[in-house]
Parts: structure tokens; C-alpha cells; sequence
């Protein structure tokens, strides 16, 4: 028997379409966009209106590798087999097997920056799911139920793997994907650490590594590559050490690259981490990093104040505040969101994957303590000569948020520094108030005018 | 003692910590805490499952520092052998911080006394379920016993419960199945005045805390298998499905028309559920009533009236 009559004809004719739709038609237009892309801001001189300099070129590589990502996944289904995972899953093993990862985080996020989350959450209200839970889960779970997505189509998943390292929140999210979808959910449960982690702790989260490689080899139909997981293990070191550099240019002054421009370039390797692209596409970002700080260009035309973001993006302001900030010359140069996937970077040993899988996936800022993520932001303080912190109060995300009140209140007695609370959320548009923000931020900058 | 954001308590001193999108259970333990309403107390124990009592943990043990030494438990989210042997090492990591805290290391005379003494306990508790149609008891009565299991020894809670008098069980009209974290007293009055009764519940403070007993010689893996045998829960993981499945069995074994899910705002581990649960039981011929509540405060008139309401439609 040939290996075509052996495969069901769904499954010839979705590779057909994933090749032609994908793999020729796909691919070459996205470079085609991508070169006009690069030719616009080529050309693009600096506005005098504008209080920000050019984006980096570098922005027209990183939309053409997300799209190629999210156009794969409108033709995977039949092709590969489709996970759908959280952020902060263990994926290492999954991308070794050639599975699709799904990130249904991102896509949410996605949804927030093209302003499109509210209608698609709205759907998920009207099935009856309350307001009051993550509006991540309720962009999801209303694209879901409704099909809306500025994604085109996400496929649909053979396996979830949900890991509690960023929240409990997905556990329950991952619940009701599950009884959707009704295909397998895999947990990996990795204990909140109040302090350092404990053998038994590690211990756990490795066991279930194991035993989710088992359920996806099983469902794969073949066996981890030993070779091929290391080489995705050594992609996903090497882009991480290349996103915490890239992070970490922005110590210089002024800082090439606001925390804004973090939030969309942290797009691959939260996707794709572990694969050659990303490694690529980070060394790129870097080199065009160094050529701006060489020829002394910051992300905005006057950095006055130099600004901490703690938490989530509010991902449908982040172009109105990168702009409202910079007039008054803030310019927010880090947030300890982004460097989560950076920072755990000296913890991967691609020499001895599942040790150190199971300890870097215990270790996110998220599933550590309050006073840890106090400690961490003292430290960028330092390091990024920082004048003020914002931390966005996000109702939507519990374990980033609660401690926070805490946190401002010893930044602000022990450093010294402006610290401000801002109440918002981070896909939900009803629940943050432009008018009491902009005010808000204006009292935050008028408290750091005499460091300016 | 157990502390499930005890009513009187004003959620002011929690909220100078936690921020007004965070559950009353959290805020208001926080502030009993802080008004000095544990202060009898060597230690305060934390069990983390979820994301607000993280929080609180968290935020007690790295910035409050009270005066208890301030303890953690993560309970795991599965009931696979991964979890009980996590769970195992996990009670004997809070074992080994409970002998410092107290100077006492136990003999195993003193674990079989505890085990004998909590077993009797929970067994008590399970039997209040069994026979509570052949309770002369209240609602109301019924859950205070029930929620004694929270501050009594095992010992006290075991003679109340062998003293509840037997006869008919005054539970009149519309049977209902309550379903959520915690139901306070007044409750109960109304559900009573409204012309029906709870037929059985599904609250994190009541059902699903009666576990089985388990008879494994090993101290620290008796304890894993008695917590990890508890029913349904959203909050260790349990698979929607299961949780529709062993509704609609006791739903029909006990007699309940329909099911009232009774959640405290902002509980995102019950929150999740609902439209599913709505959805499974209302195929199974189960309506589903939905409703919040803060915790201490009256019963909005409009909560009422929804109650109400759902229980006309099931007479």
C-alpha cells in the first residue's frame, strides 16, 4: 500500500490546500507584503508632528513571520496536529512531535490591538459567561462559540495543554474548551511558590511532563525525536537569551525601543519559541537596536522620564498611550511582562531538557511570590535608571494584579519613586475610563517633573 | 478554626490591599485578620486553590508579616498518581513546618488518635447528608451543624451531630440544589419563606468536603487519599461533564427541581462553569438560577425577587 491510499482523502485533500493556500500562495504574498513593507519605512522620514522617531524596520519581518504563523494554523487541521496551549505551557516536546500551536492568549491579544475583542467577548456574555471573569478567556470562548476572528480561522485542536504557571484562570478556561471541543486536556499543574522551590515541587511539574510527551506521542502517532527536542530546546534557549538582550538595549539612553514595541515584538517567542525563525528574527531586531543606539535614536524624540510597566499591555491603548506618553516625554523603556520570556533563559539546559523544563516552567514572575515581583521591579528600577512605575491594575488578571497595592506602597517609600496605579483591563475597553486615566497619568508625570 | 470571610466584617481594612475586584472571602479574612480577630492563633494556614487566596497568601506572608507564622498549602488541580504524590510530599512539607511552629513532633500514637478522631468527623458529616430527611431540623439548623465542622474539634462536632433529633424533616414545597463556595444563614430563612427547601447542596463549605476514609498506615498518604477523594469541585479541576453528571444523580436521588448557584462576586473557579452547567442541566430538565452575592450583606431585594421567582416556576 502507497502512502497516499493509506491516508483518508480529508487528509490528501487538506494537504493540498494547506500547500497551495499556504505553502505557495500564502508564503509568497506575505514576502511580497513584507518587501513593500520594508521599501515604505525605508522611506518613511520622521515626522515633525510626531513625538515619536520611525518604528524599526524590523516590525515588517516580525508581521510577515505572525502571519505565516496564523495563516499555517487557517490550513493545519489534517495537516498536523493542532495543540491549543497556554502561554507559559511547556511546548518543547509539542514542537519536536510537529504539532501547530495554538496560543489562544495571543489570539485574544490580537484581538484586543485591532479593537475587535468587546464584539467577539460580547458573544461569549450573551452564552451566558459573566463579565467578571478574564477577558482573555471571554474573547476566546466568544470566537469560539461564534467563529469571529480577526485571525480568518483558528483549527481546531487535537489535544489543550493548559499550565497553571501564569494563573488558575486557565484551568478553568481550558475546562470549557475541553467540553467543547471534547478532545483531551492535558494539566500541568506547577504549585504557586511563595519562595524557592521545593524538590517535590520540581518533581511534580517533571512527572507531568513526562506523562503529557506520552499523551501527545500517542496522539501524534510517533515518538519524540531525541535530536530534534534538543535542537528545539537549544532554539528555545537561544531565543530567549536573544529576547532578554533585546529587552535589555533599552538601558541605554534614550532607549531604542519603548515597552510598547515590546508587547508586539514579544510575539514570537511567545508563539514560536524554540523554532530557527525566532532565534533569526531576534538577532535581526538586535542589530537594528545596536545601529539606532550607535547613532544616538530613542524610540521617542525627548526622553524626559524613563517609566516601568508592571503587568499586561492594555493591548486596545497601546498605540494611544505610546503616542500620549511620548508628547510628554515619558518613555516606558521596560515592564516586567516581557522579560518573563526572557529572563528564565540561563535555566534552559538543552543538555538535560526535562530537569530543566520542569524548573523553568515553575519559575515564570507569575507563579512566584508578591515579594519576588517586588524585588524584580526594584532591580529594573536600578538597571534601566527608571523615574516612575505604572502598574496597571488589571481586572482581568488576579495574580499579576493582587499584591500590587503593596508593591506601589514600597516602591514609593523605599525608592523614592512616583508609582501609580492605573485601573484598566487588558482586553476590555468598558472597563477603563479615558478621562480618569489621561488625569491619573497627568498627576504621575507631574510628580516625577523635578527627576526630569 | 476556619475563616470564610465572616459576616460583620467591613471589607475596608482588606481593601488598603486588595483591590475592589477581588472576592469578599479574601478581603474580609483579610481584614478580620488584620482587626486582630486571629490573634489567639500560633499560625495562619493559607490553602491555595485559587488565584485571590494566592494572593492572600502572598501578600500576608511578604509584606504583612503578622505576627502568626503565616503557612501555605497548594492543593493540586488533578487526582492523577502525580498528584497524590505531590500532595503526599506537599502535607509533609506543612507537617515539617507545623512541628517547629507548635514544638511538638507527633508519635504515631498521636497521628492514629487524629485520624481516628477526623475520620469519626467526617463520617459524622456524611451521615448528616444521609439522613437528613430524617432530621427534625431547619435548613437553616441543618447548615449551622454542618458549617460547625469549620471551628469545633472532630470530638464536639461529632456529639453535636449524634444530637440532632430524628422525626420528620420540616422541609416543605420546592426541593433545590444549591450549588456554589458558601451560603450564610439568612438564606435559608428566605428559601424557607419562599415556599421551598434545600433538597441538597453543592458548596465548596458543605458537600463537597465530605471525603472518604482512608486506611493506608502511612500518616501523610492517609491524609493525600482523604483529600483527594473529595466530590466534584470545580477548584481541584474536576472535568465539566463529571460535575453535570454527579449533579443530575443527586439532583434526581434527592428529589431537586432545580438548581440555584449561589457564587460571593469575582469567583472566577465557579464563574466559569455556569453557562455549562445552565446548559447540561437544562437539557436534563434541571432550570438553573444564577445568582451573586457579597458576602454580609443583605439580600439585594432584586436577588430575592430573582429566587423567588425561579422557584415559582419550579411549583
Amino acid at each position: 500500500m502507497t502512502r497516499s491510499e493509506a491516508l483518508p482523502h480529508y487528509v490528501e485533500s487538506s494537504r493540498l490546500e494547506h500547500f497551495v493556500n499556504y505553502e505557495v500562495l500564502g508564503k509568497t504574498t506575505l514576502r511580497v507584503q513584507r518587501w513593500r513593507d520594508q521599501w515604505k519605512l525605508a522611506r518613511r522620514r520622521p515626522r515633525p508632528n510626531s513625538p515619536l522617531n520611525p518604528p524599526l524596520r524590523s516590525v515588517a519581518h516580525m508581521k510577515e513571520i505572525m502571519s505565516r504563523h496564523y495563516l499555517e494554523g487557517r490550513y493545519a487541521a489534517g495537516v498536523r496536529k493542532v495543540a491549543w496551549v497556554t502561554s507559559g505551557a511547556p511546548t518543547e516536546p509539542l514542537q519536536a512531535l510537529g504539532y501547530f500551536l495554538v496560543y489562544p492568549e495571543n489570539h485574544a491579544a490580537l484581538c484586543g490591538v485591532r479593537r475587535k475583542a468587546q464584539g467577539i467577548a460580547e458573544e461569549a456574555e450573551h452564552a451566558g459567561w459573566s463579565r467578571d471573569i478574564c477577558s482573555y478567556a471571554r474573547t476566546d470562548i466568544g470566537a469560539m462559540i461564534s467563529g469571529k476572528t480577526p485571525a480568518g480561522r483558528l483549527p481546531r485542536p487535537d489535544v489543550l495543554v493548559c499550565c497553571t504557571n501564569i494563573c488558575q484562570t486557565v484551568l478553568h478556561w481550558y475546562r470549557v474548551l475541553a467540553d467543547y471541543f471534547e478532545c483531551p486536556l492535558v494539566l500541568i499543574d506547577t504549585p504557586f511558590l511563595y519562595q524557592e522551590a521545593h524538590d517535590h515541587e520540581v518533581a511534580y511539574v517533571k512527572r507531568q511532563i513526562e506523562d503529557m510527551i506520552c499523551v501527545a506521542e500517542e496522539i501524534a502517532g510517533k515518538s519524540l525525536d531525541e535530536t530534534r527536542f534538543r535542537d528545539v530546546m537549544t532554539n528555545a534557549r537561544r531565543g530567549a537569551e536573544l529576547w532578554l538582550e533585546v529587552l535589555n538595549r533599552s538601558q541605554h539612553r534614550p532607549a531604542p525601543m519603548t515597552a510598547f514595541d515590546g508587547f508586539i515584538h514579544m510575539g514570537p517567542i511567545v508563539d514560536m519559541r524554540g523554532e530557527a525563525v525566532t532565534v533569526a528574527y531576534y538577532e535581526r531586531l538586535i542589530a537594528e537596536l545596536d545601529e539606532r543606539i550607535e547613532r544616538g535614536i530613542g524610540a521617542i524624540k525627548e526622553e524626559r522620564y524613563r517609566v516601568l510597566w508592571d503587568n499586561l499591555p492594555i493591548w486596545f491603548k497601546i498605540g494611544d498611550f505610546s503616542k500620549w506618553l511620548a508628547e510628554r516625554g515619558v518613555n516606558v523603556v521596560a515592564s516586567t511582562y516581557t522579560f518573563a520570556w526572557g529572563e528564565l533563559a540561563p535555566m534552559i539546559d538543552p543538555s538535560q531538557p526535562l530537569d530543566s523544563m520542569a524548573r523553568v516552567y515553575l519559575h515564570p514572575i507569575l507563579n512566584r511570590s508578591t515579594g519576588h515581583k517586588l524585588a524584580s521591579m526594584r532591580r529594573m528600577v536600578d538597571e534601566f535608571q527608571l523615574d516612575g512605575v505604572i502598574l496597571h491594575s488589571d481586572r482581568s488578571c488576579k495574580p499579576y494584579s493582587l499584591g500590587q497595592i503593596d508593591q506601589r506602597d514600597r516602591l514609593v517609600k523605599t525608592l523614592g519613586i512616583p508609582a501609580l496605579l492605573l485601573e484598566a483591563d487588558h482586553n476590555d475597553p468598558r472597563d477603563y475610563s479615558d478621562e480618569q486615566g489621561s488625569n491619573r497619568l497627568e498627576a504621575f508625570i507631574e510628580m516625577m517633573e523635578p527627576r526630569g | 478554626m476556619e475563616i470564610w470571610g465572616p459576616p460583620h466584617v467591613e471589607r475596608h481594612e482588606g481593601s488598603r490591599h486588595f483591590q475592589a475586584y477581588t472576592c469578599d472571602i479574601v478581603v474580609k479574612a483579610m481584614s478580620f485578620i488584620r482587626s486582630g480577630g486571629l490573634d489567639a492563633t500560633k499560625a495562619i494556614l493559607v490553602p491555595h486553590t485559587c488565584d485571590a487566596l494566592q494572593g492572600m497568601g502572598s501578600v500576608l506572608g511578604d509584606f504583612l508579616q503578622p505576627d502568626q507564622r503565616v503557612l501555605t498549602l497548594y492543593l493540586p488541580r488533578g487526582r492523577r498518581s502525580s498528584d497524590h504524590e505531590f500532595l503526599r510530599r506537599e502535607l509533609g512539607r506543612l507537617a515539617r513546618t507545623l512541628v517547629e511552629v507548635s514544638g511538638h513532633e507527633p508519635c504515631r500514637d498521636d497521628w492514629d488518635e487524629a485520624f481516628e478522631a477526623e475520620d469519626a468527623a467526617d463520617a459524622a458529616l456524611a451521615d448528616l447528608y444521609r439522613r437528613r430527611a430524617r432530621l427534625a431540623i431547619s435548613d437553616r439548623d441543618f447548615y449551622t451543624v454542618v458549617r460547625s465542622r469549620e471551628y469545633l474539634t472532630a470530638e464536639q462536632f461529632c456529639d453535636q451531630a449524634a444530637a440532632l433529633p430524628e422525626g420528620e424533616a420540616p422541609q416543605r414545597g420546592v426541593g433545590l440544589m444549591i450549588s456554589g463556595i458558601v451560603a450564610e444563614p439568612a438564606l435559608f430563612d428566605q428559601i424557607e419563606a419562599m415556599g421551598a427547601y434545600v433538597a441538597g447542596d453543592d458548596l465548596a463549605c458543605g458537600f463537597r468536603r465530605v471525603y472518604s476514609a482512608s486506611a493506608e498506615a502511612d500518616p501523610l498518604e492517609r491524609a493525600a487519599n482523604r483529600l483527594l477523594t473529595s466530590p466534584a469541585d470545580p477548584t481541584c479541576g474536576t472535568p465539566i461533564q463529571v460535575r453535570v453528571d454527579t449533579l443530575q444523580t443527586r439532583m434526581r436521588a434527592l428529589g431537586a427541581r432545580g438548581l440555584l448557584i449561589y457564587d460571593p462576586k469575582f469567583c472566577e473557579p465557579e464563574l466559569f462553569d455556569v453557562p455549562l452547567l445552565r446548559k447540561h442541566l437544562n437539557a436534563a430538565g434541571f432550570p438553573v438560577l444564577h445568582v451573586e452575592f457579597e458576602m454580609g450583606d443583605r439580600l439585594p431585594y432584586q436577588t430575592l425577587s430573582r429566587i423567588e421567582a425561579f422557584v415559582e416556576t419550579l411549583s
